[in-house]
């Protein structure tokens, strides 16, 4: 990979995300190191909420990185990198849910961890700071595994509009779907996701 | 219905994408409804579960294996573009070889139009399959044995019968099916003429079912 340009060009940090992608494309290390740094937590925890398996997350992030150099030469000029860089992320998590369905018998590592946890919980001390430590990571636990029982189409606009807060017209053009259809799935999602959590909302309420 | 509505703006009172008439609508509206009211707390609950989920991070050391990882996937070129200019040469080859098997073993077994088309010497080269003598209105087929049922053509001759011709779609494979699997029964039920055959020199069969 060919690295260095010229030391009269602007430091890296100081370049827009579409200007970095730019030097990518002319196979700037540097530039490519910055963007991957810059996007490395939002692609992750994007992957990570979509799958809800922390171990896979992290290699289908890097992976996501991966294909954004690959095909560097294919992003087009002047259109907003975390777009492009997030399509590729959803694609990339899509692809994972059809394998896993189509498989059918994955094994999350996430969900040992949330039986040993379970099981720690058991025959942990009970404090009252501990106590409302271990009640709150049990809540975001189950939100997560609440959020990963939304069906694929409707969890991928969730998760962009709810957790990386990304535009509804964003979406769209990562989803390759019309606004209007966006809008109708994130509704969607957001009742599935509320009936999922009913039993535990008067919990969180109250906590 | 008015509930249906109210709830059909909680998306939008969400996003605080209410205009001000809708947003005093609605006010007014949980005054009155506490059903509604008490749904919306928990839809806004709900999301607001989600959204404040903590961020999961990328491990200290992605950066480093993004780029190991990009090293090596550089290093190998793209396999997408490999994959089309592999398969470019071998689909063309493969075109060009069912084009030639089509002109050595189909084009010269085309129905034979009598002896106008290609003369004596032409009907002897083809392959004729031996048809076994017709046994008669009754099928030969015994119980439990694998049986061929040919349609042929339709018999204008009990001589034209005897030297019948059986190509099927693609190639003729009568000489195999007669080495193979035998007996064989000729189910002369569905026996059909070839427009343009000589009655008493032969006759061309339109398709050969196999059955088990």
């Amino acid at each position: 990979m060919p690295i260095d340009r010229d030391a009269s060009a602007p430091p890296v940090l100081s370049l827009s995300d579409e200007d970095l992608m730019a030097r990518v494309a002319a196979d700037d290390e540097k530039a490519f190191t910055e963007l991957v740094r810059r996007f490395q937590g939002r692609v992750t925890n994007l992957v990570s909420r979509v799958l809800n398996d922390r171990e896979c997350a992290d290699d289908l992030a890097q992976e996501v990185f991966v294909r954004v150099f690959v095909h560097r030469r294919n992003y087009r000029q002047g259109s907003k990198f975390s777009t492009w860089l997030f399509t590729i992320a959803a694609n990339l998590a899509k692809n994972e849910i059809r394998r896993r369905v189509r498989k059918r018998n994955w094994f999350s590592l996430d969900a040992l961890q949330e039986m040993l946890k379970d099981s720690a919980i058991q025959l942990a001390d009970p404090t009252e700071n501990r106590e409302a430590t271990l009640e709150r990571e049990q809540l975001q636990a189950a939100v997560g595994r609440a959020i990963a029982t939304v069906p694929e189409k409707y969890r991928l606009a969730l998760v962009l509009r709810d957790i990386e807060g990304l535009a509804y017209e964003e979406i769209a053009q990562v989803l390759g779907i019309p606004g209007g259809t966006v809008r109708s799935r994130i509704n969607r999602a957001r009742g599935m996701l509320k009936r999922k959590l009913q039993p535990l909302l008067g919990k969180a309420g109250t906590s | 219905m008015i509930c249906d509505r109210a709830r059909g703006l909680f998306g939008a009172c969400w996003d605080d994408e209410l205009t001000q008439a809708e947003k005093e609508w609605l006010e007014a509206h949980f005054s009155s409804c506490a059903r509604c009211r008490a749904e919306y707390d928990d839809y806004s609950r709900a999301l607001e579960l989600a959204g404040s989920l903590p961020r999961v991070e990328a491990r200290a050391d992605f950066v480093d294996r993004v780029l190991a990882r990009a090293h090596r996937a550089s290093a190998t070129p793209d396999r997408l573009g490999e994959v089309r200019t592999q398969w470019l040469p071998v689909a063309a080859a493969a075109a060009a070889s069912a084009l030639l098997v089509a002109a050595l073993f189909v084009l010269p077994r085309a129905p034979w139009r009598g002896p106008a088309e290609g003369g004596p010497e032409r009907m002897a080269s083809r392959p004729v399959a031996s048809a076994p003598a017709l046994p008669g209105p009754k099928s030969l087929a015994r119980p439990g044995l694998p049986a061929v049922a040919v349609k042929l053509p339709e018999r204008r001759s009990p001589q034209s019968a005897a030297a019948a011709v059986i190509p099927d779609s693609l190639f003729d494979h009568s000489e195999d099916v007669d080495f193979i699997l035998d007996p064989v029964a000729i189910r002369r039920g569905h026996a059909s003429m070839t427009h343009g055959d000589l009655p008493g020199t032969s006759v061309r069969g339109q398709q050969a079912l196999i059955t088990f």
